[in-house]
């Protein structure tokens, strides 16, 4: 039984909120978003985007959630409705596929627009999805997502790397200094 | 051909049949795999949306390390792969990026040039090995197999960095089934994607992306599935019941493998090496029909 098509899905991120923005904004980390959107937007006014809708044929989040078009999403961006975007859900929805950007006959890449929205949104206090923090946290406390854990069969037994033969896996080594590293460049002008 | 190994935070914690079965599999076609030390997570998914420079600092920081020890890397990991491709890509363009980042590194003894080579597991195995070499080497093909092909999304996607296969129709990974004795043939879904990175906004949509492609993937006639992504991987695999009761779809059920387990069957290797007792899908009648 196929699901129906064109039966689209309302969506309701839940984000984490954050208090207030640090008066201590990191000049390199804003430059760089800035450059990065200047350079994105600049090559983008109406004149490149066509408004096709290769990119929104392609999207598979597009047929799902309503809301999410990224033909619409380049064009609130060329009418400068940035606001709008970052304070919506959709920039949150995007499946990384990169459909949008491979197939644009104008070099637009929908993709990279949504990654450099997210990052404004993040920096700017939007709020972003609370499952986030996990991955977050888990960088900059360990240096990865996740940690080595125990794994079952689909007989119901528990295996360890261990049990398998794996290597034990090293860490990123001064671990202090990593994270002091890490944590000044991803949380660098933000509070909490 | 020797590779650093780059695990990545899902395959090192949790997806231990791939890592398994590519440690048993890839020195038999004669590659060497040398671990990494002092590796990092890779940036991607999650860190790149929310500080770039973070997660360019991170792939960047894998990537000197591979420099330093003179490799080319081999990620495991799709995600990993377009994190190092991006990675290395934003760096050759942007000199003020690269400075900024190597002056971080600084501060961790390392220190990143760019001139290291990225190289996909496809592409070490279907360019550098090669399918002749693959099949010469098969003991047990697997025949009458109806096995489809799924490269995932930054196996082929974004080719203006980094070309591993056509984007739209990507072969490598079927000629590497067909090496194996199995049988493959195209269909629609191909180079869709397994929704995986919405998990985190939208457990339900991720779950259909992935299931209307697992009904339309079985209503072509194959008997499994495979792939050498580890997040596809998940989604087909690991989380085949969650879709089945999401999708109310009792009747799907398909075998999903890595690609290095069917290698590693097809090369004669035993199913608790390749970490098979490990894939969530129902793998055994395929397995035992190997095995026979």
């Amino acid at each position: 039984m196929r699901t129906q098509a064109g039966e689209l899905v309302s969506l309701q991120v839940r984000r984490k909120r954050v208090k207030c923005l640090s008066p201590e904004i990191n000049e390199t980390e804003v430059r760089f978003i800035s450059r990065m959107l200047t350079r994105l937007v600049g090559e983008m006014n109406a004149t490149v985007c066509e408004q096709c809708g290769k990119c929104s044929s392609a999207c598979p989040v597009s047929k799902m959630i309503e809301g999410f078009n990224p033909r619409r999403l380049i064009a609130k961006v060329s009418l400068g409705k940035i606001d709008e975007l970052l304070r919506g859900d959709a920039i949150w929805t995007c499946t990384a596929c990169l459909k949008c950007r491979e197939r644009c006959p104008e070099d637009v890449s929908p993709y990279d627009v949504i990654l450099i929205l997210r990052n404004l949104a993040y920096r700017a206090g939007y709020g972003y999805p609370a499952g986030y923090d996990d991955f977050i946290e888990g960088v900059i406390g360990r240096g990865f997502i996740s940690e080595p854990q125990a794994v079952r069969t689909r007989d119901g037994w528990k295996v360890s790397r261990g049990d398998l033969g794996l290597p034990e896996v090293s860490g990123p080594g001064d671990m202090a200094q990593f994270s002091a590293v890490v944590k000044g460049i991803i949380k660098a002008g933000r509070q909490g | 051909m020797r590779y650093a190994l780059y695990l990545g935070c899902t395959i090192q914690s949790e997806q231990f049949g791939y890592e398994a079965s590519v440690r048993e599999t890839l020195p038999r076609l004669g590659v060497e795999l040398a671990d990494m030390e002092g590796v990092s997570c890779c940036g991607f998914p999650a860190l790149n949306s929310v500080s770039k420079l973070g997660w360019h600092y991170l792939s960047a920081r894998n990537l000197a390390i591979a420099e330093n020890m003179g490799l080319a890397v081999l990620p495991l990991c799709n995600g990993c792969h377009l994190s190092f491709v991006e990675t290395k890509h934003a760096l050759e363009k942007d000199p003020e990026l690269k400075n900024v980042i190597n002056m971080n590194l600084d501060k961790e003894g390392l220190s990143y040039r760019g001139d290291v080579r990225v190289v996909h597991l496809l592409e070490a195995l279907h360019d550098e090995v090669g399918t002749q070499k693959i099949s010469e080497e098969v003991v047990k093909p697997l025949e009458g197999m109806k096995i489809a092909s799924h490269p995932g999304c930054h196996a082929i996607r974004p080719s203006d960095l980094q070309k591993v296969d056509d984007a739209e129709n990507p072969r490598k990974l079927d000629d590497l089934v067909r090496a194996l004795g199995a049988e493959t043939f195209d269909y629609p879904e191909k180079i869709d994607c397994c929704g995986s990175q919405l998990a985190l906004t939208s457990g339900r949509v991720t779950l259909r992306i992935a299931g209307e492609k697992l009904q339309a993937v079985k209503s072509y006639g194959f008997d499994g599935l495979v792939t050498t992504c580890p997040f596809c991987f998940k989604m087909y695999d690991g989380r085949q019941r969650a879709i089945k009761a999401a999708l109310k779809d009792d009747s799907l059920s398909l075998p999903v493998f890595y690609y290095t387990q069917l290698l590693g069957l097809a090369l004669g290797l035993e199913p608790a090496r390749l970490g098979l007792q490990m894939n969530r899908s129902p793998v055994d009648g395929l397995v035992k029909s190997v095995l026979e």
